[in-house]
């Protein structure tokens, strides 16, 4: 008994110390030139929110091979770049009590093409991954993967769910029309009737008049099996 | 009965085929890239990296994407419509509907491998064997096609 409580125990403080912080941010961020762009910045921690926890935040241009550190918030503070390419552009808009380390980025421009990666401390709970978010910036926004995609899909299938609606549609009407036609034996009068009736109208579909045809047909070797 | 079991397993192994060649990422392959219609694997340090399509995708390749789907919807809608009509169609007569839907689906196939083909080549490298797959299943749908048109129910 005593055992199992130990073996427990320990497993739980063992699995404590396996875990790590776990850092997320986005994968791809798409901006158009002169807009702002925020970049989002959250972890994960089995500790409570420290008062020491940190963020900061490197970037790598593209095709560089070095990263320059742009932000650092530590002890309550929020320190900005004030040398480097973001001097003045760098605003902290996250919340850190919300484990929210969010950056804003002002006028973009083709230079800020590249990878930013955001790394956040919870002591006691430090060891953990970067996670690396990387800006495009574009003149004009692209046509989003897919929308042309999943236009064309949409079109055609609901075309097909049109044809097919309308023919069932002037199947099912036109059963009607000769159904209302053939009620009754004594009825012929009034087949007689409406087929004169019918006659100056002028011909509507070949598709209608087929289907007549093929409805009359299947009624005629319906009554020859019989 | 022999006839109706071999039709359903070519229509399902058409299905099949279409399915892998949408899906599986190797249209064009060289020694370090492997595209297929939705991203891009490249070998890099020695380890494969998945990249969405580079240059934006453009109205070609999701054009390409757009049949490509399209073809295996078709067919998957051809496949049930057979199976529909196997009990509710009178004796003697054709089954249109499911050679029509087919056909559609040909021509889809058609069309995603012939703008591939045309606009989308790369430096160097061969074309993957998803691209030869669809090539495949566009001749099994055409063959299918034909049949679905051709055969009637069997009447006493």
């Amino acid at each position: 008994m005593l055992a199992v409580l130990v073996s427990i125990v320990s497993l739980g403080i063992v699995a404590q110390q396996c875990q790590a912080i776990v850092i997320y941010t986005g994968w791809e961020r798409h901006a158009l030139v002169g807009s702002d762009i925020r970049l989002s910045c959250s972890f994960f921690s089995w500790r409570w929110t420290s008062e020491e926890v940190t963020f900061s935040w490197t970037y790598r241009p593209d095709g560089s091979r070095d990263s320059i550190s742009i932000f650092h918030y530590t002890g309550g503070e929020a320190y900005l770049d004030n040398k480097g390419p973001f001097k003045d552009r760098l605003e902290f808009v996250g919340n850190p009590g919300r484990r929210d380390g969010s950056i804003l980025i002002k006028n973009l421009d083709f230079n800020d093409n590249g990878t930013f990666t955001c790394d956040a401390k919870n002591p006691p709970d430090i060891v953990g991954r970067p996670s690396s978010v990387r800006l495009l910036v574009f003149e004009k926004v692209p046509i989003q993967a897919g929308v042309i995609t999943g236009a064309i899909i949409g079109v055609v299938l609901g075309l097909l769910v049109l044809v097919v609606v309308i023919y069932y549609l002037m199947r099912f009407l036109v059963a009607r029309r000769v159904f209302s036609l053939n009620v009754s034996k004594h009825g012929k009068k009034k087949k007689e009737g409406s087929q004169q009736r019918q006659g100056p109208a002028p011909p509507a579909d070949p598709s209608k008049v087929k289907a007549a045809a093929s409805e009359k047909k299947k009624q005629e070797s319906r009554k020859d099996k019989k | 009965m022999l006839v109706l079991g071999g039709i359903i397993f070519l229509h399902v192994s058409t299905i099949i085929l279409l399915l892998v060649a949408t899906i599986d990422n190797a249209w064009w392959v060289t020694d370090t890239v492997s595209t297929d219609l939705w991203g891009t694997w490249e070998f890099q340090s020695s380890e494969w990296h998945y990249f969405n399509l580079k240059t934006s995708p453009n109205e070609f390749h999701q054009s390409v994407q757009a049949s490509a789907v399209l073809a295996c919807i078709f067919s998957i809608l051809a496949l049930f419509v057979f199976v529909a009509q196997l009990f509710t169609l009178p004796k003697g007569q054709r089954f249109t509907f499911t050679g029509i839907l087919q056909l559609i689906s040909c021509l889809c196939v058609m069309i995603a491998a012939s703008v591939y083909t045309a606009e989308l080549h790369g430096e160097k490298g061969g074309y993957g064997h998803a691209y030869i797959l669809a090539w495949i299943s566009f001749v099994l749908t055409f063959l299918l096609a034909l049949t679905y048109l051709i055969l009637r129910k069997k009447s006493e």
